[in-house]
């Protein structure tokens, strides 16, 4: 039961994010183009402080001591 | 009519405020969305280090938005104090998003920023962050409304005049908010604040860097701020094009005063790199061109044809010309309004209406059937905004543009290489940058605003018609006293925001020094510093 309502509130919020992606892609695609860029922004320099800290620390074992 | 004296420093006092405000601003619209992106990356990794530099940057950010809120209400009063017959002529339409603004996005954001700044014991991770992820739409969407305000300014789309009742009306609320301009100079806007913010983190970072202070999150923030103002400044200078090309269709004049371009050259025209232009001579006195740049660069194409100054001027007096009917049958409808001979003139000439008001300064008692040509050609030279300051206001910001762009690219290479530390130069550098995109941004208000001259309304109402009739000296009293103010507000931001700065993050990292840098390019051991720290 649980499964399928978290299903169906995805599924809800997919059919609000294209129907507002059809109709700001229509009437205002720089606003759609502000919402597509800062997620992206937020979301890119999010993973930029993620990557310092996973993609380095593997780096980091992965080279020979005293490197 | 309004001493011309009272309405330029009606002009100055707004000036005043607004380029104040705009020191505020930009940053609360772009560090609320770095600290979003800051909180995310806690609640995925649950690093404490990230909650810290969340809270750190939060403390900055609710000191900037204070005293932002706080220089900003004052201008809202302008409206109705100092331009009183602009609020009444366009109040219909302009009321509305201010109102929105301060309804919507204005509450939101306030109530929000509470619970971001106290609200970290009392909700979960998630909520705390769903709770930032507001306050950032909320700061943006308080833009949004605003720049929907300014933009009808521009490009009064969305409206009509009634001539029964004398005002603009709302005629279609989506054409306004949806308009080209307003659309292009909200997202301009909102990412020049998003690369001030990415600006202030990195210098601020970079200094705790150099003095190898807090370091484990002066190198995140550098790396996350890096990222963040490279995209941002690509974004800001996309929609800069943007903005250009939809302000190009809708303001003529404001786009050759901007190029400096006197005369109207076939396709594709030549681009100022610079020049010193001359407005009483008409010409630039001294240029340095690029051939065939300026029509692809503002048209998009080879073949449209650019309006030079002398186009604009001989454009407006024929519309002057066309627009005195209108005036004239304004003048009967006041004292008559079911006259239908009136009417039907005024309906017949109403598009040139603005055009019409432009010329009641220099007709003989202000009636403007009784200009001659000579006066409508006054008036039609007045429809070009000062060339020297939009020339050099456009070209300051583009420039400073440029230089943000190539300074973040400098940034993302070497904070990717983990090598930002061992470039002295490049951290000495950084701190000094914080400035420049509060300058770019100010004097990207000026080309918009000087730009719109001698409209407070573009094409409808003339400036010179919109204030209200103080006294000189109320007017003289009263700009000193907000630049007093105001300036008082700007020292009580920078002492707040160094104490800040000097004092660091709360608990993290307690001037907590690094070990010795490592060689040049030693990757390995920054890293093994970063764990240390954590």
């Amino acid at each position: 039961m649980k499964t399928l309502l978290q299903f169906l509130i995805y599924m809800l919020l997919a059919v609000v994010a294209i129907v507002m992606g059809v109709i700001l892609g229509d009437y205002g695609s720089w606003y759609f183009a502000w919402f597509v860029g800062t997620a992206m922004i937020v979301l890119v320099a999010a993973a930029g402080g993620a990557w310092m800290d996973a993609h380095d620390g593997t780096v980091d074992e992965s080279e020979p001591a005293g490197h | 009519m309004i001493d011309s004296t009272v309405v330029e420093l009606s002009r100055w006092q707004f000036a005043v405020t607004a380029l104040y405000h705009y020191l505020f601003v930009p940053l609360t619209l772009g560090l609320s969305f770095f600290i979003a992106a800051v909180e995310t990356v806690y609640v995925t990794t649950g690093k404490a280090i990230y909650r810290e530099m969340a809270e750190f940057w939060a403390k900055l950010f609710v000191v900037n938005m204070a005293l932002g809120i706080a220089t900003g209400l004052t201008m809202e009063f302008e409206f109705g104090t100092n331009w009183s017959f602009y609020s009444g002529f366009v109040g219909d339409i302009f009321g509305a998003p201010l109102a929105i603004e301060g309804l919507m996005a204005f509450f939101m954001e306030s109530t929000f920023v509470g619970l971001m700044i106290f609200g970290w014991k009392r909700l979960s991770k998630v909520q705390h962050l769903l709770v930032t992820y507001l306050v950032a739409f909320g700061t943006n969407l308080s833009a949004l409304w605003i720049l929907i305000a300014n933009s009808f300014m521009q490009d009064p789309v969305g409206a009509k005049f009634n001539p029964v009742t004398m005002r603009m009306e709302l005629d279609s609320f989506s054409s306004l908010i949806f308009s080209h301009d307003a659309q292009a100079k909200f997202v301009h806007t909102s990412i020049a604040g998003y690369v001030t913010a990415a600006i202030f983190v990195t210098g601020i970072s970079a200094y705790y860097m150099y003095r190898n202070r807090h370091m484990a999150m002066a190198r995140r923030s550098f790396r996350m701020a890096a990222l963040f103002g490279v995209l941002a400044t690509a974004g800001v200078i996309t929609l800069g094009d943007a903005l250009g090309f939809v302000g190009g269709q809708a303001q003529p004049s404001k786009l050759a005063a901007m190029e400096a371009m006197w005369q109207t050259e076939p396709a594709p025209a030549a681009f100022n790199v610079i020049a010193w232009p001359s407005q009483d001579q008409k010409r630039n006195l001294f240029e340095v061109q690029v051939p065939y740049v300026l029509t692809p660069l503002l048209t998009h194409t080879m073949t449209q044809e650019i309006p030079g100054v002398d186009w604009i001027e001989a454009d407006a007096a024929k519309r002057i010309a066309n627009g005195i009917p209108a005036v004239a049958a304004l003048k009967v409808l006041s004292k008559d309004p079911t006259n239908v001979d009136a009417l039907a003139q005024f309906n017949s000439h109403q598009k040139d209406l603005g055009y019409g008001f432009l010329v009641k300064r220099y007709a003989p008692d202000q009636d403007v059937e009784k200009a001659t040509p000579a006066d409508i050609q006054k008036a039609a030279n007045d429809a070009v905004p000062n060339v020297f300051a939009m020339f050099w206001s456009f070209r300051v910001m583009v420039g400073l543009g440029l230089a943000m762009l190539a300074y973040f690219v400098l940034a993302v290479i070497f904070s990717v290489r983990n090598d930002v530390e061992n470039r002295k130069w490049f951290l000495r550098l950084a701190p000094w940058m914080i400035p420049i995109p509060f300058i770019a941004n100010e004097f990207g208000w000026l080309t918009a605003e000087i730009g719109r001259q001698p409209w407070t309304v573009y094409g409808l109402l003339p400036t010179w018609m919109s204030a209200s009739s103080h006294s000189v000296g109320y007017m003289v009293f009263s700009l000193i006293g907000f630049v007093t103010l105001y300036t008082v507000f700007i020292v009580i931001e920078m002492t707040l925001m160094v104490k800040f700065i000097r004092k660091g993050p709360s608990s993290h990292g307690h001037g907590d020094h690094a070990p010795p840098r490592p060689a040049l390019g030693g990757r390995a051991a920054a890293v093994a510093m970063m764990r240390k720290e954590d």
